[in-house]
């Protein structure tokens, strides 16, 4: 049968200018990312280290209904910026963060080169950077879940337990340092993730890349400090740059004595070179390269 | 009637390596053939059409807008790629309604035009089959269903026949030729000449990425009428064979190979040549056993067009 008899005639209706081009994409992914069992697993796992330390903030406040386990001493448990700094720059965290984007994020882009999608993406009302916010969209919606959602809700759970303002009085910067270092390790770790996924079409060498590239650096960081001694060589490290960077938002002690202006640089540096691969890598295929 | 897409120029180079040089055409709606054998540039040149890729001279419009950068003119053209381009893991259906979805429709707008697109290609029932279990045929299908589901104007097929086989490519011979008469602009592209006959008589030959012929395809079968053709004929008479064609106006040389068995005949006039030798090969002391046309193929009529 013919497409003229089965009434295929043009639509009368109008599209309406869309203000969030990438959202389908951003969707999608997350769909998908939830279809997968171990990354379900993964993800329920990274929630834990949350409800820990609000189980902590309640701890921290009830201190008399706990007496009786901490046999005297003054405090179970002090929530201050050392507290947010544990949980925001903790090992558990940014390995599990890690674990997220090898899991969700390192097909993202590797998928879509080993489909040859991207034509057909860009074939569409689809801009280039529509098509990066929405990748990076679904990382951020991650990402967010494990960083800046428990940080915000910390904070306020522990307004609602004291019954009072004063802990923002105290540290009236906190929530801002919660909101700046939650966009930065997200920014970081999404750009990273899509840069890795850009480089092969096989979403198994990426995701492997992912995880070797974040700890080899942190090996190597070990490797040079325990020969040389010298905190420098942590600037090798992604995960102790972002301890670092971490312990300057919540203005404690950084683990090493590095300037964390210098771990900040190395992390944007990085952002900036997956900016430049992206750039470079997500395209219509060439015919001849 | 108005040009659809207009090229000028038209030029794109990778390094060193020549993909298209100097295209200027003039497109209306109606199907229009790209014939060019592989590496041509038929898909540098659908490329160069979809804004995938940027000029390195010259200018590309469609519906007078620049497609560079201008994304809301593709919500009016329909690709179809060359390669695969489809997420094996997902279903038919998923597939189409998440491109679908890029195109801006609603939920029910979306389901709507998938279930009208897959209808069309034949597919509605096998919509919730993950695509990886889809044939060849199928999944050459289902990459021009969502080409169409968005019902665009300027529909862009390259090589949609390739790997089909003969019912499929009357299927989807049948579904192009529909869209045409629609009114619509279809670029196809191919290598296969017959291919390309079968879709339209308005044709580009397109070789080492230049516009060689451009028009209606007779005039360019006239000139592939006008070069000599070989034609190879075996016999267990060759000799007599040879003999009987080797006084005629329109034969121009004849060649024995294969220990004698084998007569090449060189001519102008196919249709006379045959004629004469369907006649000849009646009779059954003529002992013709097989004929062939060793240089019947796009190539060699490039090669002639192209003085090589």
């Amino acid at each position: 049968m013919a497409i003229a008899e089965r009434g295929y005639t043009h639509w009368d209706g109008e599209l309406q200018e869309r203000r969030r081009p990438w959202w389908p994409i951003t969707r999608h992914g997350i769909r998908l990312a939830f279809k997968r069992k171990y990354f379900k697993f993964s993800f329920f796992i990274s929630l834990m280290p949350a409800f820990g330390f609000l189980v902590g903030i309640y701890a921290a406040e009830k201190i008399q209904d706990f007496k009786v386990m901490i046999k005297g001493s003054p405090t179970l448990l002090t929530v201050d910026p050392g507290f947010f700094r544990a949980y925001f720059a903790g090992e558990f965290l940014l390995f599990m963060m890690l674990m997220i984007m090898v899991l969700a994020g390192a097909g993202l882009i590797a998928d879509e080169l080993r489909h040859n999608a991207l034509q057909l993406y860009f074939a569409r009302p689809l801009a280039k950077k529509d098509y990066f916010v929405g990748k990076a969209a679904i990382l951020v919606f991650f990402l967010s879940l494990v960083t800046l959602a428990p940080g915000l809700l910390f904070i306020l759970f522990k307004l609602i337990f004291s019954g009072s303002f004063r802990f923002l009085g105290d540290y009236p910067w906190l929530p801002l340092s919660v909101i700046g270092f939650s966009a930065l390790v997200t920014a970081f770790f999404s750009l990273y993730t899509l840069m890795i996924s850009s480089v092969s079409k096989n979403r198994r060498y990426t995701a492997i890349m992912l995880f070797t590239i974040y700890i080899f650096s942190d090996v190597l960081f070990g490797i040079f400090y325990g020969s040389f001694r010298s905190p420098y060589f942590a600037l090798l490290s992604l995960k102790v740059n972002l301890q670092q960077v971490g312990a300057a938002f919540f203005r404690v002690k950084p683990p090493f004595p590095v300037p964390w202006a210098y771990s900040l640089a190395v992390l944007l540096a990085v952002c900036a070179a997956a900016a430049v691969v992206l750039h470079k890598r997500v395209k219509g295929v060439e015919v001849i390269k | 009637m108005s040009a659809v897409i207009e090229t000028s120029k038209l030029s794109k180079w990778y390094g060193n390596v020549l993909g298209l040089s100097d295209v200027t055409l003039s497109i209306e709606p109606g199907i229009l053939g790209l014939l060019g054998p592989n590496g041509a540039g038929k898909s540098t040149f659908f490329k160069l059409l979809t804004g995938q890729l940027k000029p390195s001279i010259g200018t590309v419009t469609v519906f007078g807008e620049p497609v560079r950068n201008h994304h809301r003119v593709f919500s009016r053209i329909g690709l179809c790629p060359e390669q695969d381009a489809l997420y094996e893991e997902l279903s038919g259906w998923d597939f189409l309604a998440n491109l679908l979805r890029l195109n801006g429709y609603g939920r029910a707008e979306i389901a709507s035009r998938a279930e009208r697109a897959l209808a069309t290609v034949e597919l509605l029932d096998d919509k919730d089959r993950i695509v990886r279990g889809y044939s060849r045929g199928m999944r050459q299908r289902l990459k021009f269903a969502q080409a169409i589901a968005h019902d665009p104007e300027v529909v862009i097929l390259d090589e949609p026949l390739s790997g089909l086989d003969p019912l499929g490519k009357r299927k989807l011979i049948r579904l192009i030729k529909d869209f045409g008469r629609q009114g619509r602009t279809v670029l196809v592209s191919s290598h296969v000449l017959p291919e390309i006959e079968a879709l339209t008589s308005n044709i580009v030959l397109i070789h080492q990425g230049k516009i060689l012929a451009w028009g209606d395809i007779h005039y360019i079968r006239d000139l592939i009428d006008a070069h000599p053709h070989i034609i190879a004929v075996r016999s267990t008479a060759a000799r007599a064979l040879a003999a009987h064609f080797v006084g005629e106006p329109y034969v121009h040389k004849v060649q024995f190979e294969n220990s004698g068995d084998l007569v090449l005949f060189e001519t102008t006039n196919r249709e006379r040549f045959f004629d004469r030798l369907t006649r000849y090969a009646a009779d059954a002391a003529a002992g013709v056993e097989e004929i062939t046309s060793p240089d019947d193929n796009l190539q060699a009529v490039f090669d002639y067009l192209v003085g090589t």
